[in-house]
């Protein structure tokens, strides 16, 4: 599926003496099979962008269109059960006895029959790893199975995008690479995926294409590599690594990832 | 921020600078005054005192009227029961079963105007006093029952805890609505029943945060050397001085005339 956002403003409280501009003129778009990611500082407007993929907050001015076609023609619930949302801090809006009947709810409303249900509530509790966790208390778990749960309850809709806000923030780093290859695994099934984060060396290592949001605008989108090199104050180590040591010697190219990055050092090091 | 109850307007004006005692003392003689009154030309006078403390106040009028509008259904509700099913004085007119008759809607008038002046009364008070003021003001108000070992610090602690949460718990709220709008939560939709179940998404995580902040807040509260009203020194001192007596005995006056009258 592909997502795409024109000219996107958004003004909170418009109108009042305490409005705010949180986004201004963002335009972007994410296919399926790829894995957009977007960085910037705090409040920057980077959760404000990804609520407005399903229209759980309507733009000011501005469009989304899914596979070219206007968001807001379509029937809410149908956007939303295509376009996957999970919130910052998603955990906060657990609320069955179980965890099991927590991810069951978005099925549920779906109107599918019993037996669906249940078969994908399984499907993405094993997906997740979670699937020993199904009959606890999502209250009493820890946080990041708490995140997991969370990420499953949008996962078992069968969205064809999924947009996450910053899925890995507090979590320890084993369990970040775990969710980090659930993500992977989502995009290389075919679905569109966007993630916002604050680590950008996470964004490095999955992301297909990154836009890096300052101050309500979109200040660069394009290829890792592209708006890294040009934008070093918000790079990840990897690529200050590779600008230092290419001031000096030539051959460094624009490497992102850390095993590339490792690769490309050894090479102009050692040879 | 918290819309609705409880909200603060900065503000330079002469009411904004008096003593929070005084104030909550003033709006209890205001209430005291409106139920005390009987006939038109004592309300007419409480009246005229309340609407002019609006504008001494400098409190914008749409935040009045943002008070207002939580009421304004019971205001309405009031009139329309007074006027419909009161039998008092001349019919007005006849519509079929209907008989609308003089003194019921002079009498629905009476009590709408009534309930809109005790509103605003209330307003006035919370718009014009930070928060914390206010419930300085009722610790202080309450602290002679202390030696009847009532709580009075716990309470107004407690008063001013709530008080900073309401606009916490209501953006909590939103998000939580979002984050199950996401999941194809309806709230808007459907007979009472089904909308009464589409709470329980929302108000279960809001309960379970609610206590979860709460024994955290408990916590740092210790944690930094909280143990209740004993002995503890204020921050801010209050002083009552000789422009908030004057104030009082305005208001005294007011509710007596108004009784008078
Ligand atoms: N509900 C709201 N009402 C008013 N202003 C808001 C609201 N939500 C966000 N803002 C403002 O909009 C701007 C962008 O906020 P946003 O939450 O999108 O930032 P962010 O990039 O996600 O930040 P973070 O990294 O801290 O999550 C900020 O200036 C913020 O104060
Ligand atoms: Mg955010």
């Amino acid at each position: 599926m592909r997502i795409e956002v024109k000219n996107l403003r958004h003004v909170y409280s418009p109108g009042t003496d305490s409005a705010v501009e949180a986004l201004r003129d963002v335009s972007l778009s994410v296919e399926g099979g790829e894995i957009l990611g977007v960085v910037g500082g705090t409040g920057s407007g980077k959760s404000t962008l990804v609520v407005h993929m399903n229209l759980l907050l309507e733009p000011t001015s501005g469009e989304v269109l899914i596979d070219g076609m206007d968001a807001r023609a379509m029937k809410k619930s149908e956007l939303r059960r295509r376009v996957g949302l999970v919130f910052q801090f998603p955990e906060s809006a657990l609320f069955a006895p179980t965890v099991e009947e927590d991810v069951a709810f978005g099925p549920c409303r779906l109107g599918l029959d019993e037996e669906e249900v249940r078969r994908r509530v399984s499907e993405t509790l094993g997906m997740l790893g979670i699937s020993h966790l199904a009959s606890r208390s999502p209250h009493a778990l820890s946080g990041g199975e708490k995140r997991r749960v969370a990420i499953a309850g949008v996962l078992a809709m069968g969205p064809e995008a999924i947009v996450l806000d910053e899925p890995t923030a507090g979590l320890d780093p084993a369990t970040r690479e775990e969710l980090l290859d659930v993500v992977r695994g989502l995009k290389n099934a075919g679905m569109s995926v966007v993630i916002v984060s604050h680590d950008l060396d996470e964004i490095a290592e999955v992301a297909d294409r990154v836009c890096l949001m300052e101050r309500g605008e979109a200040k660069a989108v394009g290829a890792p590599e592209d708006v890294f090199y040009e934008h070093p104050e918000n790079a990840p180590d990897t690529v200050r690594a590779a600008l230092a040591v290419g001031e000096r010697l030539p051959g460094v190219g624009r490497p992102v990832r850390f095993a590339e990055t490792v690769e490309v050092l050894e090479r102009v090091m050692g040879g | 921020m918290g819309r609705g109850i409880g909200q603060f307007y900065p503000g330079m004006s002469p009411l904004h600078a008096l003593d929070p005692r005084a104030k909550i003392l003033a709006s209890v003689g205001l209430v005291a005054a409106l139920f005390l009154v009987g006939s038109f030309h004592g309300f007419l006078l409480v009246a005229v005192v309340v609407l002019s403390l609006l504008i001494v106040s400098r409190v914008p009028a749409a935040a009045f009227l943002r008070f207002l509008k939580p009421v304004s259904f019971i205001v309405a509700l009031t009139f329309l029961f007074q006027a419909l099913f009161s039998r008092e004085g001349n019919i007005l007119f006849e519509w079929g079963w209907l008989s609308v008759y003089e003194g019921g809607v002079s009498n629905g008038a009476f009590l709408a105007a009534r309930i809109l002046l005790l509103v605003l009364s209330a307003a006035l008070l919370t718009a014009t006093t930070p928060p914390v003021a206010l419930t300085d003001g009722i610790e202080d108000l309450l602290s002679p029952l202390k030696k009847l070992r009532f709580p009075s610090h716990e309470v107004a602690m407690m008063m001013t805890i709530a008080l900073r949460f309401i606009p916490t718990l209501d953006e909590e709220a939103q998000k939580i609505m979002r984050a199950q709008a996401a999941r194809g939560a309806e709230f808007s939709e459907g007979g009472l029943i089904k909308r009464v179940k589409a709470i329980i998404p929302i108000l279960v995580p809001l309960t379970v945060g609610a206590f979860c902040r709460a024994d955290e807040l408990a916590d740092a509260m210790e944690s930094r050397g909280y143990r209740g009203g004993e002995g503890r020194t204020r921050y801010r001192e209050l002083k009552f001085r000789l422009r908030d007596g004057v104030a009082l005995l305005f208001v005294v006056l007011v509710a007596v005339g108004g009784a008078v009258l």
